[in-house]
């Protein structure tokens, strides 16, 4: 691995960065705006108590009583919210790591480089594994810069670890996207999966959130979203676990998204 | 392996799909293709040539059979023999946004010497009149062919693959490119090259290997090819077809196939034009038309004696 590969992923992607990051920042600006206001934060949160408790957790809420503070509010909210788009990016970018490549026909003059396989796929996973670490750190930049300006009553510290936390859900949808790329060949079907993967793991948590039993317990521990936890930065009970488990299981789908693409036909 | 063969085949078999749905595209292909020479892969088009380029490159992955290539194994050794071998695609994607000069440069970084790989790129580039400031969307196809071919060759690789090199560039830029290949073959070097266009392959191989269905059908001497080469000819008279041409044409020992549309006239002509020129000439000749023959028609013309005849 000599890391050319991941220097131009950067070059050929950097803007991804700029366009992602941006426009979750925006969203974090609006969120934290809306913070700034008692009086609407106490108003959303007297209309949610109205709701039952699954849509509750669609809206990416378990406490109430967090949304009446500014930073459960921005917690609670814009996480939520900010891990549906990065899911988006996710995709995105598990697609771009090759099956656009292969697609195109591109791949064959690439591998017809001395470059092996395994250290092309690695090297492209790194590549977008960094441009969504930056997306997460200017997105939380800008929604810091936000509390700040605005003069939010909320931890910046709590803020930071909740949007970084998301993270480690983001490389879990890339490298799925990837290792279903790897193993489907076909782009189509690549987005299909994932998007199923992405909108399932959506359903089962809010479902699995909002009543207890064997089933619902199980579909809430398979869904990625129930490891993002924004609100137990703010409770002071986040389980470093919860993130091990997701960055264990993206590191079990790398491996064998390598296993799958080292050793099959390319472009057919 | 004989010392002096770059490309050993053995046995190589490639079925895309499995069960009664798969579809065998190459069969049991046994070929050697020696240092220094520039060995055409003729075929129509669906024939296997592609599938034999992609199997070498590794690309895809044999039913059976093995290859080795500077006596490395296509599989264990892939990273060493790209080292070492240029190749151009021929459906050839590039990154569309990106200029020629960046890819160069990219391609010259992943082959571990940028700046004495770019600099040898600039002297082909010059010499195939090429823009490498331009994006690659920006690039007509035949220019997109130039970079493919500036890539392929830039760091003097040992074997150069090429999988139909001269689509889409124009006759001046064709002729740049035989010369390029007459000196490759000066150095030494050694050319895989594949087409189904005859003229091509006669121009610049020293052998030629005939793929059919898959199935390596003849390897032989461009000579010997070009010895059962035969024309079509159409010739077409300003008022009528004189009387009594037609039969005369048939009389002539190296025409056949005679056939005639109005004031046209269409044959099937061996060797030398002279008997059928003065044959014509009692007419007013409007136009005359000679037309390569296909590689299939070569192929079987080899294969049913017309060679000999």
């Amino acid at each position: 691995m000599t890391g050319i590969v991941v220097g131009n992923t950067l070059r050929t992607s950097w803007k991804q960065i700029l366009y992602w990051g941006v426009g979750l920042g925006v969203l974090g600006l609006y969120i934290d705006f809306i913070a700034m206001s008692p009086d609407i934060i106490s108003g959303y949160a007297d209309l949610l108590q109205a709701m039952p408790p699954a849509m509750l957790q669609a809206f990416g809420v378990s406490d109430i009583a967090l949304l009446t503070t500014a930073e459960g509010w921005i917690v609670s909210v814009f996480v939520s919210e900010a891990a549906i788009f990065l899911s988006v990016f996710a995709v995105m970018a598990g697609l771009n790591i090759c099956a656009n490549d292969e697609q195109s026909g591109l791949m064959d003059v690439i591998l017809s480089l001395p470059i092996s396989r395994a250290a092309y796929l690695l090297e492209r996973w790194i590549g977008f594994a960094l441009i969504g670490l930056g997306i997460v750190l200017l997105c939380a930049l800008i929604t810091i810069a936000g509390i700040m300006g605005m003069s939010v009553d909320a931890s910046l510290d709590v803020i930071f670890k909740s949007i970084l936390n998301l993270y480690p859900a983001a490389l879990l949808v890339m490298t799925v996207t990837c290792l279903l790329a790897t193993a489907f060949r076909r782009r189509a079907m690549a987005i299909g999966f994932s998007a199923a993967f992405v909108v399932v793991s959506y359903i089962f948590n809010a479902i699995g959130a909002s009543a207890s039993g064997a089933i619902t317990d199980f579909m809430e521990s398979v869904s990625y979203f129930s490891y993002i936890h924004g609100e137990a930065f703010v409770l002071g009970s986040y389980n470093p676990a919860d993130s091990f488990i997701i960055i264990a299981t993206v590191l079990i789908g790398f491996a064998l998204s390598l296993r799958i693409f080292v050793s099959r036909d390319i472009g057919i | 392996m004989a010392s002096d063969s770059v490309i050993e085949i053995s046995g190589l078999s490639k079925t895309y799909g499995s069960g009664d749905k798969g579809t065998l595209a190459l069969n049991r292909l046994d070929l050697r293709v020696n240092r220094g020479e520039i060995f055409g892969y003729l075929g129509p088009n669906g024939a296997g040539k592609t599938t034999t380029i992609r199997l070498l490159l590794d690309l895809i992955r044999p039913s059976a059979g093995s290859a080795r290539i500077f006596g490395l194994d296509i599989r264990n050794d892939s990273v060493e023999i790209h080292r070492r071998i240029g190749f151009l695609p021929g459906e050839l994607t590039l990154w569309e946004g990106r200029t020629g000069r960046q890819i160069i440069d990219y391609v010259g970084s992943v082959r571990g010497d940028a700046k004495g790989i770019a600099k040898h790129a600039d002297e082909l580039a010059e010499r195939l009149n090429l823009d490498t400031s331009k994006r690659v969307r920006d690039l007509s196809s035949g220019n997109k062919r130039k970079l493919g071919l500036v890539i392929a060759m830039m760091h003097s690789p040992e074997l150069l693959i090429l999988d139909e090199p001269t689509g889409g560039l124009d006759p001046l830029v064709q002729q740049t490119f035989h010369e390029m290949m007459d000196e490759y073959r000066d150095k030494g070097k050694t050319v895989f090259l594949s087409s189904h266009v005859l003229s091509e392959v006669q121009a610049i191989c020293d052998r030629v290997g005939i793929l059919r269905d898959g199935e390596l059908k003849a390897v032989e001497s461009v000579e010997k090819i070009t010895n059962v080469e035969f024309h079509w000819v159409d010739v077409t008279f300003r008022d009528a077809i004189p009387a009594g041409l037609p039969q005369q044409l048939e009389a002539l020992p190296s025409i056949t196939d005679v056939s005639t549309n109005g004031a046209r006239i269409r044959m099937r002509m061996l060797g030398d034009f002279d008997p059928l020129l003065r044959a014509i000439s009692s007419g007013y000749v409007e136009t005359l038309h000679v037309e390569e023959p296909s590689l299939e028609e070569i192929f079987l013309a080899f294969y049913s004696g017309d060679k000999e005849s």
